[in-house]
């Protein structure tokens, strides 16, 4: 009996111990469990995912209350040869409006975020076709669905999650490459798509809403003598045509100053846009930006980031195609703790006022996030 | 007088001794306090290089440079974590730690600059063969190479062994 006993606590030790130590082998198993490079098959699909689930609580009510389920995206990558390569994102995102209508509206959404088939023939060109992340903006493609992936809790306010002030989704050819440029390593993008639909936070994802095709161009450098840094500016036009069949000129021009490293942390961006309808000239202007601050902490096994962000988003109210589209100045603070390689816990405070004689808003907010 | 010169009899012995085991710990604690081999950057033959500065070498480890020549692909192989090759790459040549290392091929993948992260081979005998076996591979060892069909490249003009090589 009594060796029995031992022998169920040296298993219990052993079932302990393996479940104690799963990070190494998740680790490998995350980003490198794949067939040695000489037995590489096609196609090789890798899923991946991220997840999160926040609470909050605010001084007057806006958004979501309480616990609340973040989004459930699914990525995947599938090379279909040494040269061609598979990308998708699906994300599932909960509806606030679930089990009303008729019929009833679903628990929550299913949204193909991204569909992309990229040709490599070398560094210096890539083509690729399908529904991206508009890359006019860093935190929209740097980050995007991936609540991990980023220091805050919540994005800028003028990338935001069905935002309508910068196009979050481009539906169409992009080429793409970088050149080293003594050192400078200069990247860039250029592309030709459908643009906004006419419900304009949406791409035009079953086709476009009139004959011109958006454009965009998009430029940055990694140079090698400051190591961290990243800066870049893009361009960006379409022709926007609304449900009432009003039609404008779009055109978005961003910048963005990036220091990588973790000690610190900071990312600036700047954005302004420019509307013009057609046949009725009256150019309206608006404009948005942020800079955010983070810093690694050393100590604690540098699993503590303190964060600090400023944003300011400056609509033209006679704008009709920014009809509802409210103006923004807020402060987020917050931290972010890395629980494991790949969870991360967040707390933040908000501080903002929306729109023009309103009362200023404040809130705490909480947020486990994790891929996987 | 008598008293502390049979005091000072009744020391040194103890400090002959003392000073004997410390001569005997420092002569066998030595071979352990000798400076790691360096670590070489290994790749396949038919790579067309044969030098890297650290910056590009940085642009591979972080997936920023994906070919050597339009057609020839870079294959990264990165030894499992833990091992002192995997460490220095990423500490010397990114900067980084191992947590930040992770979290960028993560970003890389979803990004959608990539479709795969750096394969992991597990010991330096398995990096080198896959490193013989495959076009465009580049590995780090420690030790010495001995394989064929791979070669050796210099970082910032110089080779394993030599002062001021970067890789240690």
């Amino acid at each position: 009996m009594r060796r029995v006993f031992g022998g169920d606590l040296l298993r219990l030790a052993v079932l302990l111990t393996a479940l104690a130590t799963p990070s190494r082998v998740t680790a490998q198993q995350h980003d490198m469990d794949q067939p040695p490079p000489d037995q590489r098959q096609y196609p090789s699909l890798k899923i991946s995912g991220f997840g999160d689930i926040g609470y909050s609580a605010t001084h007057l009510p806006e958004g979501a209350k309480g616990f609340s389920l973040g989004q459930l995206a699914l990525h995947m990558a599938s090379e279909l040869s040494a040269r061609v390569t598979f990308f998708g994102e699906i994300s599932f995102s909960a509806r606030s409006d679930a089990g009303t209508g008729a019929p009833p509206a679903t628990g929550f959404n299913a949204e193909v975020e991204r569909l992309i088939l990229r040709f490599d023939h070398s560094d210096q060109l890539k083509v690729s076709f399908g529904r991206y992340h508009t890359p006019i903006n860093y935190w929209n493609t740097a980050f995007h669905h991936g609540q991990w992936l980023q220091t805050t809790i919540a994005r800028p306010e003028m990338i935001q999650f069905g935002g309508r002030l910068l196009p979050v989704h481009f539906v169409g050819a992009l080429v793409e490459g970088a050149v080293p440029a003594g050192g400078w390593n200069l990247n860039y993008k250029g592309g030709v798509g459908n643009g906004r639909a006419s419900v304009i936070s949406r791409a035009g994802d079953p086709g476009d809403v009139n004959g011109d095709r958006a454009w965009l161009a998009n430029a940055f450098s990694k140079p090698d003598r400051l190591y961290g840094l990243e800066f870049g500016a893009s361009v960006y036009g379409d022709t926007i045509t609304l449900a009432s069949s009003r039609q404008f000129s779009e055109q978005i021009v961003s910048a963005h100053v990036v220091w990588q490293k973790e000690d610190p942390e900071i990312i600036a961006e700047f954005a302004n846009v420019r509307h013009d309808e057609i046949d009725n000239p009256s150019v309206m202007w608006s404009h948005a930006y942020y800079i955010q601050g983070a810093y690694r902490l050393p100590q604690l096994n540098r699993k503590w980031k303190p964060y600090l962000r400023f944003e300011h988003v400056g609509v033209n109210e006679s704008d009709a195609v920014y009809q509802g589209v409210l103006n923004l100045d807020g402060i987020t603070t917050g931290v972010r703790y890395d629980a494991s390689s790949f969870a991360a816990v967040k707390g933040e405070y908000r501080n903002w006022i929306r729109g023009n004689d309103t009362d200023r808003n404040y809130g705490g907010f909480f947020q486990v996030a994790f891929t996987f | 007088m008598r008293a502390s010169r049979s005091l000072i009899a009744a020391v040194l012995p103890a400090w002959r001794g003392l000073a004997l085991s410390l001569a005997v710990l420092v002569a066998t604690a030595s071979p352990r306090m000798q400076t790691p081999p360096d670590i070489a950057v290994v790749v396949n033959a038919t790579v067309p290089v044969d030098g890297l500065t650290i910056a590009e070498l940085r642009r591979i480890l972080l997936g920023d440079r994906e070919f050597w020549t339009p057609g020839a692909r870079v294959t990264l192989l990165v030894r499992a974590p833990i091992a002192r090759e995997r460490d220095a790459a990423i500490k010397t040549v990114c900067q980084m730690t191992e947590a930040q290392f992770r979290q960028h091929w993560i970003g890389k993948v979803f990004r959608a600059d990539t479709a795969t992260g750096p394969k992991i081979v597990y010991s330096a005998e398995m990096a080198l063969d896959q490193v013989s076996r495959v076009p465009g591979a580049i590995a780090f060892i420690e030790g010495p190479v001995t394989s064929k069909n791979v070669k050796v490249l210099k970082i910032d003009g110089k080779s394993p062994g030599q002062a001021g090589y970067a890789l240690r």
